[in-house]
């Protein structure tokens, strides 16, 4: 089951239950990502690849990333240890679409907090259907 | 377990230091720094020490590259259980430190030494060091050689030269012991034990395999000797032994530790030439070292003993060894080979921690995670290692003592870099402060996005605010009051959005008890509340303005006062007045102010015990002032000082003191503050949600502080308040302007600006100029005469306005409309020293001070109306009548009139004989709204050029003054003006000249329109010229008069008229009795009576008031009473004698002609006698003054009426 979902960047938005401690796995994946980032591969057919993998596994957690072109990144905490690659990647591309358009919103102000509903709705769907397809 | 394990541990020489006697702290430390840097001793150093007794085991040395490392423990550590099974376990040597000077009686410290050294069953060497002795120390110590090793006072260097020398012999004793011990292992064997097998492996082992196992772990012992011993490869052959025997023997926990000794004898071998295939070597066998240690894992005794601690030690090492030797060599930071040993090192440290859970031990838990977290921080996690030093300040803050708490709060301070919340104390220089304190600071926000976003991550906010509750339980719990204080601040600081009142509450009280324990004048580098941010720089107190001079212009002043009523003129573009913008001027000893905002989002009354500008030069004193601001507030409020040297000055914020402690509040913080609130990615504008209004963009502008400059004060003598004025008062005020400064004023010019500068009738240029030079402290006082203005209708209603809601006397006083003084002044042009080099730059500045004359103009007397009234009254005919006819015509000094009122005796007259038919006069109309009595005094100036035969009968003034009319508070009056005076004596076409030019041409050539107009602007002309000479001054108490402005009310009235008023009639009429002077009647009765049933010669006379002959038919009636005519018809009553009607007469111009005629008077009574007369052959000037256009209209003159009273005989 996906138990967290956020964006990190300029914006911030979490799903989680027991939230802090959610929040230090996310914080601390960060870590990982950075290093990716500051260290990309050079090599070509993963210049343009947005999808991070398996950051780390913690505890009971594995946590996925993904980092968009203008460097958001979406972290996906999960407590489904056999996890196909494939699944994930699906769920960030349909994530990425749903945030795009959240963020296009002429309301929304870049670097606040996503407050839209139709996103926590859609973000819900999308977890949900993610939960399905790997069991 | 143990901190800071790695593989290089197993050869480390553990040396325990303790100090003997009393030694201070500080120097325990110092001296033991010097032992640090002795932590390795190369084996060819020692040599001179050494003396080989027996055969040495170690076969091959390496005597000239190899060397001893040493490990020193500070105090000590108890003995392991663990000792047999690592051998670099065993504290091997003891050294003591006394300091001399401390400690006197070294008897004493000998013993002391030598008691705790029993605890030390495993040490080897035992020496104490005597640091610093005295003299009789000295000769006391040399006694006891053997154990105690004096160390001559001397400097820092020779002294470390002394324990170098030391340590090698240390060094070498250690080598020959290991030697000794070595050898007698090698003979006769030892039991070699750990808690983990000690249980377990006596009843059940085989007798052979027992004593394989046992030399196995002999060989690993000896291995771990000569890895002490600084002989890797020695090592290497007696671990291969050992290794090859625990293999056979299943002994997996040995095995793991010959296998953990020969990857540290293979590194210390290769040291210093770590390359892929060696690391790669090492991780092969590491990650084999831990899983025999996993396998050594018996379930009988894992509840008293596990082997636990020594896997995750192993992968510790291993970890450690990854990191640290990644960094070596260059070729490793390609990004293939970092990444995938970082990805090693995160497996190995995650490993780690979920090991760590099963840990039993709760110090060994805490010892796990902060290695850990180091090595999560040398790998570059930061917030890895944060979140790992979090946890270890939970385990900490779980033991329940003081030595617990302060470490969690320091391990907790070291992650606040990675949450983000560290206090600014450890931020020693920041990056960012550089980047913003330049010009740039007016940017718009782009430029430093990124920095708020680092500065402010708002969404981690969650996390922060965790961090920086548990600095400040720890801290409270440490008993470190700063901290304590310094988190709360940060805590109510950043996130009192998120905090409920009441968690607010308790935070401003943690502060308060905080600040309790801290000694007054704390300073904490973390600013608490409130919110400060720059309000606004206040240019100067407009009495300061400073102009810029050039030395080129003398006339420096032109061009900078405000002139006109645009704010913004092109003309002035470049001019010194509008740099003032970004440019802020200070003066040396002058007060300055600066206008900050405060704001206290919190739900608490916060007390700002003092708030004062920083000025880090030092060439500022601030002023500190003390602020309340209740929950939920902002304040604007002013913070001044006084600049003390002359140079550029930045201020960078205030200091303010609150919550008992001193903190340093910086503009720039709050900016950037607002700046992300601005943007969303700060939590909430501490200013917007006090409710203050947003602020525009502020730029700070350069100060730069001038040396002193002249200062004028100005003051009105009399007091400063609005001066009172009545509109029309005229009155002197008079100016006292003193140099304040230090700097004599040189030069100084007025001028005038604002509304209503006409009403400053007179300006003393001259006395200021003839005071120059104003020396500091002297004074001048320059006096002015003010005349109030008319109040316009706008300003009726405001003071109306203001007059409703303040309900006084309705004075106003409105600052726009006042004029304004401005006194341009500067010192000397330059310094006498350097007046050689005048440069322009040095030029000081001159100054401006704008002195608003604050005159407040009261409604006064108020004309209500003026009309134009006439007035006629006929005139009696009698034969004393003394005056010529011409004289008749000018009767300005004896007509005046005014109704209901006194006059004087000269100004009643009215002649009865001539009657004053025709007389006008002009009423006004007054009212006094005022709650004072005026005094109404009217005076008509008559210009002497005109009225040359006017009889000018007093001291040769020609100006009349009128008897003064009273009016009292609410009342109003009429005011009569006789306009007599104004008549012209002679109708001529002087007046109708222009007029005439152009009805004469304009018939043909000109537009009728252009006439009219230029008739109209003749006509008002000469209306204005009449009404210049009335004036109506009026006084009120003893000491305000003024002159009422009547001029339009006036013109109004007079427009229609005025020629009747100025223009006398073409012809004049007269009757007078022509009678002998030996009448007896005449003496009898009245002398201007005629009798009844008498004749009565009269004769009329006809007066030309043109310069032309005139030609015209008269005609003579007479009425009654009743206005019946009664001269002719059937019942009249009076019968004639001479021609009545239809005399023609011609009459000179300017001269006057008779017509003799006689009436019988039947009936006694009041008769009316009206001369009439028809001009014949009119001109165009009579023809113009009779209105008439047509030329062949008769005119016709109509003389007043003049009574005849008819006496009866009887």
């Amino acid at each position: 089951m996906i138990v967290c979902v956020a964006v990190v960047g300029h914006q911030s938005f979490t799903e989680a239950d027991d939230a802090l401690k959610l929040h230090h796995i996310v914080h601390c994946s960060l870590d990982v990502v950075d290093e990716r980032v500051n260290n990309p591969k050079k090599s070509g057919p993963t210049l343009n690849e947005t999808f991070l993998g398996l950051l780390y596994p913690t505890e009971n957690y594995k946590v996925y990333g993904y980092l968009t072109n203008t460097k958001v990144k979406f972290i996906l905490v999960t407590t489904d240890l056999d996890v196909r690659d494939v699944d994930v990647r699906n769920f960030f591309r349909r994530f990425h679409a749903a945030y795009v358009d959240a963020v296009s919103n002429p309301f929304h102000v870049p670097g606040k907090k996503i407050t839209s509903r139709t996103f926590a709705e859609r973000v819900s769907n999308i977890v949900k259907s993610f939960g399905l397809s790997s069991t | 377990m143990e901190p800071d394990v790695s593989i290089e541990t197993s050869c480390m020489i553990r040396i325990a230091v303790l100090p003997v006697g009393t030694v201070p702290a500080s120097v325990l430390r110092d001296y033991f720094s010097m032992f640090l840097r002795h932590h390795t001793i190369p084996l060819a150093a020692i040599s001179s020490f050494y003396t080989e007794h027996q055969k040495s085991p170690f076969a091959h040395q390496p005597w000239d590259a190899g060397s001893i490392r040493f490990k020193f423990l500070l105090g000590g550590a108890p003995p392991s259980p663990w000792e047999d099974f690592q051998s670099n376990r065993k504290i091997l040597a003891v050294i003591g430190i006394c300091h001399c000077p401390s400690t006197p009686d070294l008897d004493s410290a000998v013993e002391q030494f030598t008691a705790a050294c029993k605890n030390y069953s495993s040490a080897l060497v035992q020496r104490c060091f005597a640091f610093c002795p005295c003299d009789s120390q000295l000769e006391d110590g040399g006694k006891k050689e053997d154990v105690l090793r004096l160390f001559p006072p001397a400097d820092h260097q020779t002294l470390d030269i002394h324990l170098q020398t030391m340590m090698q012999e240390i060094a070498a004793s250690l080598l020959m012991d290991f030697e000794k011990w070595v050898l007698k292992a090698e003979s006769a064997g030892t039991i070699l034990k750990t808690p983990l097998d000690s249980q377990a492996s006596l009843s059940s082992e085989e007798v052979l395999k027992a004593k394989k196992r046992r030399l196995g772990r002999a060989q690993k012992t000896i291995g771990d000797y000569c890895l002490l011993a600084g002989s890797p490869v020695d090592a290497s052959a007696h671990y291969s032994t050992a290794l090859e025997l625990a293999r056979l023997t299943g002994d997996f926990f040995w095995y793991a530790g010959a296998l953990e000794g020969s990857v540290c004898a293979l590194l210390m071998d290769r040291v210093g030439h770590v390359d892929v295939v060696l690391e790669d070597e090492v991780k092969y066998q590491y990650n084999n070292v831990i899983l025999h240690y996993r396998k050594s894992f018996i379930q009988d005794n894992a509840q008293r003993v596990s082997p636990l601690s020594f896997e995750l030690e192993a992968t510790l090492k291993l970890a450690r060894f990854l990191c640290s030797g990644t960094d070596d060599t260059a070729f490793k930071s390609s990004y293939l080979c970092r990444s995938k040993l970082s990805k090693d090192v995160v497996e190995l440290l995650t490993n780690a921690a979920d090991g760590g859970k099963s840990l039993i031990d709760v110090n060994d838990r805490l010892v796990l995670f902060v290695e850990i977290a180091r090595l999560f921080g040398t790998l570059g996690y930061q917030r890895k290692a944060a979140f790992f030093s979090r946890q270890v300040a939970q385990l900490y803050l779980q033991q329940d003592n003081k030595f617990a708490a302060t470490s969690a709060m320091q391990v907790l301070a070291m992650t606040t870099k990675a949450y983000r919340v560290q206090s600014k104390a450890s931020v020693s220089d920041p990056p960012c402060t550089k980047k913003q304190t330049g010009p740039s600071h007016t940017d718009s926000g782009k430029m430093h996005h990124h920095l708020i976003v680092s500065l402010f991550e708002s969404q981690w906010s969650t996390l922060q605010m965790v961090v920086l509750r548990e600095i400040l339980l720890s801290a409270v719990r440490a008993g470190d009051p700063l901290t304590a204080w310094s988190a709360a601040a940060r805590l109510l600081r950043q996130y009192y959005p998120l905090i409920t009142p009441a968690g607010q509450n308790g935070l401003a009280s943690a502060l308060n008890n905080s600040a309790e324990r801290l000694p007054s004048g704390t300073r904490s580098a973390d600013p608490a509340l409130p919110f400060v941010r720059l309000h606004s720089f206040p240019l100067h107190p407009s009495q300061m303005d400073i102009i810029k001079r050039s030395p080129a212009r003398e006339d420096w002043w032109a061009g900078s006062a405000p002139s006109g009523p645009f704010i913004y003129t092109p003309f002035s573009k470049g001019e010194p007045n509008d740099n003032s913008k970004q440019e802020l001027v200070w003066i040396v000893g002058e007060p300055v102010q600066v206008l900050v905002e405060l704001a206290n989002p919190c739900a608490f009354d916060l007390r700002v015990d003092s708030m004062y500008l920083t000025v880090h030069s030092g060439s500022f004193d601030a002023f500190p002032i003390s602020v309340d601001l209740p929950p939920n507030s902002s304040k604007v409020i002013t913070l001044s000082g006084i600049p003390t040297s002359v140079g550029p000055i930045t201020i960078p914020g205030c200091t303010v003191h609150c919550f008992g402690v001193i903190t340093e509040h910086h503009f720039r913080d709050v900016d950037n503050l607002l700046l992300g609130a601005a943007q969303g990615l700060v939590l909430s504008d501490p200013f917007r949600s006090c409710g203050s209004a947003k602020l525009r963009n502020l730029s700070v502008p350069s100060i730069s502080v001038v040396p002193p400059l002249p200062l004028l004060v100005s003051h009105v003598v009399g007091g400063d308040g609005a001066i009172i004025l009545y509109e029309g008062e005229i009155r002197d005020i008079w100016i006292s302007l003193a140099n304040a400064g230090t700097v004599p004023v040189e030069q100084a010019h007025i001028s005038l600006s604002g509304k209503n500068q006409d009403s400053i009738i007179s300006i003393p240029y001259e006395t200021l100029k003839s005071v120059l030079p104003l020396k500091p402290g002297a004074e001048v006082i320059l006096p002015l005469t003010l005349k109030a203005w008319q109040l316009g209708p706008m300003d009726f209603e405001i003071g109306g306005g203001r007059a409703a809601t303040s309900g006084s006397t309705g004075r106003q006083f409105k600052n726009a409309s006042v004029p304004t003084l401005l006194i341009h002044y500067a010192g000397p042009s330059t310094d006498s020293e350097d007046a050689t080099i005048a440069k322009v730059s040095n030029l000081p500045p001159g100054r401006r001070l704008v002195l608003p004359l604050h005159v407040c103009v009261l409604p006064g007397m108020s004309l209500v109306k003026a009309r134009l009234l006439s007035m006629e009254i006929p005139a009696h005919i009698g034969d004393g009548h003394p005056k010529p006819v011409h004289e008749e015509e000018d009767p300005a000094s004896e007509t005046v009139e005014e109704s209901d009122r006194k006059m004087e005796k000269r100004l009643v007259k009215i002649d009865p004989y001539r009657g004053s038919w025709g007389l006008r006069f002009l009423e006004l109309e007054l009212s006094n709204p005022t709650d004072v009595v005026f005094e109404i005094g009217v005076s008509v100036q008559l210009d002497g050029t005109d009225d040359n035969n006017l009889p000018i009968d007093q001291d040769g003034n020609s100006e009349y003054g009128y008897p003064k009319t009273r009016i009292d508070r609410d009342y109003s009056a009429r005011v009569l003006i006789p306009l007599e005076h104004f008549k012209l004596p002679v109708l001529d076409d002087s007046f109708f000249m222009r007029e005439f030019c152009n009805e004469g041409s304009t018939s043909s050539s000109r537009s009728p329109s252009f006439s009219e107009k230029n008739t109209k602007a003749e006509l008002n002309a000469s209306i204005k010229s009449l009404i210049s000479r009335i004036k109506v001054r009026w006084q009120s108490g003893r000491n305000s008069s003024g002159e009422l402005n009547i001029k339009d009310a006036v013109h109004t009235a007079l427009q229609t008229s005025v020629m009747d008023v100025l223009l006398p009639d073409p012809l004049t009429f007269g009757f007078r009795l022509t009678r002998d002077n030996s009448s007896p009647q005449q003496e009898s009765g009245s002398k201007d009576s005629v009798l009844a049933n008498d004749m009565a010669p009269m004769e009329v006379l006809v007066r030309n008031n043109t310069k032309e002959m005139i030609k015209m038919s008269l005609g003579i009636s007479c009425r009654d009473v009743a206005g019946e005519n009664c001269i002719e018809g059937g019942k009249s009553t009076v019968l004639w004698a001479g021609v009545l009607n239809g005399i023609t007469m011609e009459v000179p111009p300017l001269q006057e002609s008779k017509h003799s005629f006689s009436l019988y008077f039947l009936v006694p009574g009041e008769y009316t006698l009206v001369a009439a007369a028809v001009i014949e052959d009119a001109n165009d000037v009579l023809r113009a003054r009779a209105k008439t256009d047509s030329p062949d209209e008769p005119i016709y003159c109509r003389g007043p009426p003049f009574h005849v009273r008819v006496l009866g005989t009887a």
